[in-house]
């Protein structure tokens, strides 16, 4: 047993480690700050924008619309994109169940295609395509698709047989033992995929968009850096940047709801 | 052999009739090899029969061809008199059309339930969802000392809650017949005896037959009426006993009992 | 998720036995293979005649094309300074990627205040980062290192410091008790704990480093694999294209084989592992 006076003196450590941490990490976070003005003073206006314009821009351009306006754009894309390879990635390996003989056959083929970084077909897609938005829907689509057609894969190779063997005893239909422990088995999988797969999404439309476009936020940072316009390469960069972790943070939250039952699970989320 | 109180007026609740089971050896190309052999025995309606034998025995195999998730390869399997297994017929009928609940080893309860949500779960996939059945699992979650678990998901029960959580579940629609295979195996010496407990209660409350797997051979002397002794592979029975302990009875002191000693040594010379 | 692991390892065997019948499932599964094979080509082949082969340029004359880029030099000039671009990269990010771990697992309240830094860092959309890097290091060569090194020393960082979680605390307390110091504990213990996921993370890396490169090249260069796709694109020249993209492909799958051997090689002690499948892809 641990006497009253220990246990409080175990509190007070904790709490003073708490707040040493809390100071540490503001003070990180203003030293980052402090960072950036320094190389802004140090560097010049040409390889680095103050912080402060960069608010500013940003205010401006969601004042004039524009922010809006390309954001619709790329997030157009980015959606239609993430829709289409989560439809593909997920059915494929429901579809390739029917026969294992084809699966096996296919394998090496599906895992050497992986090798291939899949921005390089962007100018081949635009010779085909043109610079509109299916480009940059199918260049997001098939980053989304991988991720997801592996992650559906493994779950699917995770689902126990024995809980599969129980719900037929108990008298559950197929379509019933699909819905039940399938899907319920697969989920988690999904839920880590769809993780994994959401920032790329983002990324990859924004990316798209660099090598061929005339709107979206991506065209508007390549537009800055072309023209020299470094507090435009800032500002849409963190646009970038709060719209990735945002969308992360939203999956979470989501994904806290769905996975309830699960103890926590450190395995599949590689950072946490 | 198995002259048990099966012969009577009545036709036995279950009828093994030299039944057989054989897998083909892939070492050896053509050659089979039998796991289970010319096994036959009866069992009469609310009899409590224990199967006990060495390990290896097919104790397992024998389970599965009786719920019929297996089939047998020689000779059929009789509930009530009509045959219900036999070779040469394809479509397995797990869990005969319910008449036969299985408790397996593991407990296969479902993660992403609660637990009051598994022991719906055979209710709600045959549509009998309704009060009554509500009504039942309260009384069973109540009869083993769950309530207040009712919202709990697996991973948040012991051993012991999650194997009564299981065992109810099968009772809970109320098939007449139910296979156990070594269930409380698994559980510490406490739990277990607390288990076997609950089960003999439940037991003559319901009227069950019941089939039970161990290779405890004091487990098997507690609870049953009769034991079959089965012989090693392949699997058929070696002797078939009596136990003639008055019930009902007091497992804490089963060991002081008249004559459990002596079948105790009986049975543990047989199965070595 | 590596291309290259030997199949019969990947896949769990389903008639899984001995002699006979095991070989002749391995050959139906090789003659299966080359099936396969085959039609993808000729898929290829019947897509470039229908659209023409200005659209798609046909599995001969993409292999001519990789044949020539070979003989006049240029397949090694462009091949060359991509790898270049993925080495340095790959080094001037993974080297403090593999070494802070280990500095910070004696300064725990030190790795508590970065980890949300790291954590950001990590979840950061690094390719969104290029023209960034491009307005800093100019188009050269800089920025190419410049971003393939922002990808790489995150993805190191983590599976590191996920290697060094791994250990065994119960084997620590045995080489502490056993006398050791702390470097002795970091070499003889936390190190070879944490090899495996090092290669895990080298694995996820490498093709990233190739493939950033790449992403740098096309965005703005004037040399690299990747500037001879945008290069084929412009002059509506396909089978350079083609020519290119299976260049770039060949040199990811050789270069995760390589890794691949390697660490089953480093790696012998280890019991056999589940099948690569089970991983997200890189």
């Amino acid at each position: 047993m641990t006497s009253p006076a220990t246990a409080g003196r175990a509190a007070a450590a904790s709490a003073r480690r708490r707040r040493q941490l809390l100071l540490g990490r503001l003070a990180l976070a203003a030293a980052l700050l402090l960072g950036w003005d320094l190389l802004f003073r140090y560097l010049g206006p040409v390889y680095m924008a103050p912080p402060l314009a960069v608010l500013v821009r940003l205010a401006e351009l969601a004042g004039n619309g524009q922010l809006l306006a390309d954001l619709s754009v790329t997030l157009q894309a980015c959606i239609a994109g993430f829709a289409l390879g989560t439809a593909g990635g997920a059915a494929l390996p429901l579809l390739l169940r029917l026969s294992p003989r084809l699966t096996r056959a296919v394998e090496p083929y599906v895992m050497a295609s992986m090798g291939v970084p899949v921005f390089t077909l962007v100018p081949l897609l635009i010779l085909w395509f043109g610079i509109d938005l299916l480009p940059k829907i199918i260049i997001t689509a098939v980053m989304v698709f991988y991720i997801v057609f592996v992650g559906t894969f493994a779950g699917l190779r995770a689902i126990d047989g024995r809980l599969v063997a129980m719900a037929r005893l108990v008298g559950a239909s197929g379509t019933r033992v699909a819905r039940e422990i399938y899907w319920n088995g697969i989920l988690p999988y999904l839920f880590a995929s769809l993780k994994l797969a959401l920032p790329r999404a983002l990324s990859a439309t924004i990316v798209a968009e660099f090598l061929v476009a005339d709107a979206g936020l991506g065209f508007y940072i390549e537009n800055s850096r072309q023209q020299a316009d470094t507090v435009g390469v800032f500002a849409g960069i963190v646009m970038v940047v709060a719209l990735v972790l945002g969308a992360d943070a939203l999956l979470k939250l989501w994904e806290r709801r769905a996975l309830r039952w699960r103890p926590v699970d450190r395995q599949l989320n590689p950072v946490s | 052999m198995a002259e048990g109180p099966g012969d009577g007026a009545e036709p036995p609740v279950l009828e093994m009739r030299d039944v057989g089971r054989c897998f083909a050896s892939r070492d050896t190309g053509d050659a089979v090899q039998w796991v289970i052999r010319h096994l036959s025995f009866k069992v009469a309606a609310g009899e409590f029969v224990t199967i006990i034998g060495p390990s290896g025995a097919g104790k397992s195999t024998l389970l599965n061809l009786i719920a019929q998730t297996d089939l047998p390869s020689a000779g059929e399997i009789l509930l009530r008199g009509t045959c219900i297994a036999a070779p040469g017929r394809r479509r397995l009928n797990p869990g005969v059309d319910r008449q036969i609940g299985y408790v397996t080893q593991d407990d296969n309860l479902l993660p992403w339930r609660s637990m009051l949500d598994n022991v719906l779960f055979p209710l709600e996939v045959q549509g009998r969802l309704d009060e009554e059945g509500r009504r039942r699992a309260a009384t069973l979650v109540d009869a083993v000392g769950l309530t207040g678990f009712e919202r709990h998901y697996p991973h948040e029960l012991s051993g012991g809650m999650r194997k009564r959580c299981a065992l109810i579940r099968t009772l809970v629609y109320d098939p007449p017949i139910i296979l156990m295979d070594e269930p409380f195996g698994a559980l510490d010496a406490q739990t277990r005896s607390q288990l076997q407990a609950d089960l003999l209660r439940l037991w003559s409350m319901a009227g069950k037959t019941i089939l039970f797997v161990t290779h405890d051979v004091a487990e098997a002397i507690a609870l049953a009426d009769r034991i079959l002794i089965l012989s090693r592979s392949p699997t058929a029975i070696a002797a078939d006993c009596p136990v003639p302990i008055p019930r009902p009875r007091d497992l804490q002191n089963i060991y002081a009992v008249d004559g459990f000693a002596a079948l105790h040594d009986t049975i543990r010379r047989q199965i070595q | 998720m590596s291309p290259s692991r030997d199949p019969k390892a990947a896949q769990p065997d389903p008639a899984a036995g001995h002699g006979r019948a095991r070989r002749k499932h391995r050959v139906r599964l090789i003659a299966d293979r080359l099936l396969v094979g085959l039609a993808l080509l000729a898929l290829w082949q019947v897509a470039s005649l229908a659209s023409g082969s200005y659209w798609i340029s046909p599995p001969l004359e993409t292999l001519q094309r990789l044949a020539e880029l070979a003989l006049e030099g240029q397949l090694a000039m462009h091949a060359g300074y991509t790898l270049r671009a993925a080495l340095f990269g790959f080094l001037i990010g993974g080297i403090p990627g593999l070494l802070l771990p280990f500095l910070l697992r004696r300064l725990p309240l030190l790795a508590e205040i970065v980890d949300p830094f790291m954590t950001a860092g990590y979840g950061l959309p690094k390719l969104a980062l290029a023209p960034l890097l491009m307005l800093w290091f100019g188009i050269g060569i800089e920025s190419k290192v410049a971003l393939v090194a922002s990808v790489i020393f995150f993805l190191v960082y983590f599976s590191t410091a996920a290697g060094i979680r791994s250990v065994d605390i119960r084997h620590l307390r045995m080489a502490q008790i056993a006398g050791a110091s702390e470097a002795q504990l970091a070499r003889k213990i936390i190190w070879p704990a944490a090899v495996p996921f090092v290669f895990a993370g080298l694995r996820i890396s490498l093709p990233y480093a190739i493939g950033g490169a790449v992403i740098a090249e096309l965005i703005s260069s004037n040399r690299g694999l990747g500037y001879l796709v945008q290069l084929g694109a412009m002059n509506f020249d396909t089978s350079t294209v083609f020519a290119a993209l299976a260049a770039i492909a060949l040199i990811v799958l050789t270069a995760n084989w390589l890794v691949v051997r390697a660490e089953t090689h480093l790696l012998r002690w280890r019991p056999p592992q589940e099948p690569a499948l089970g991983e997200i892809p890189a």
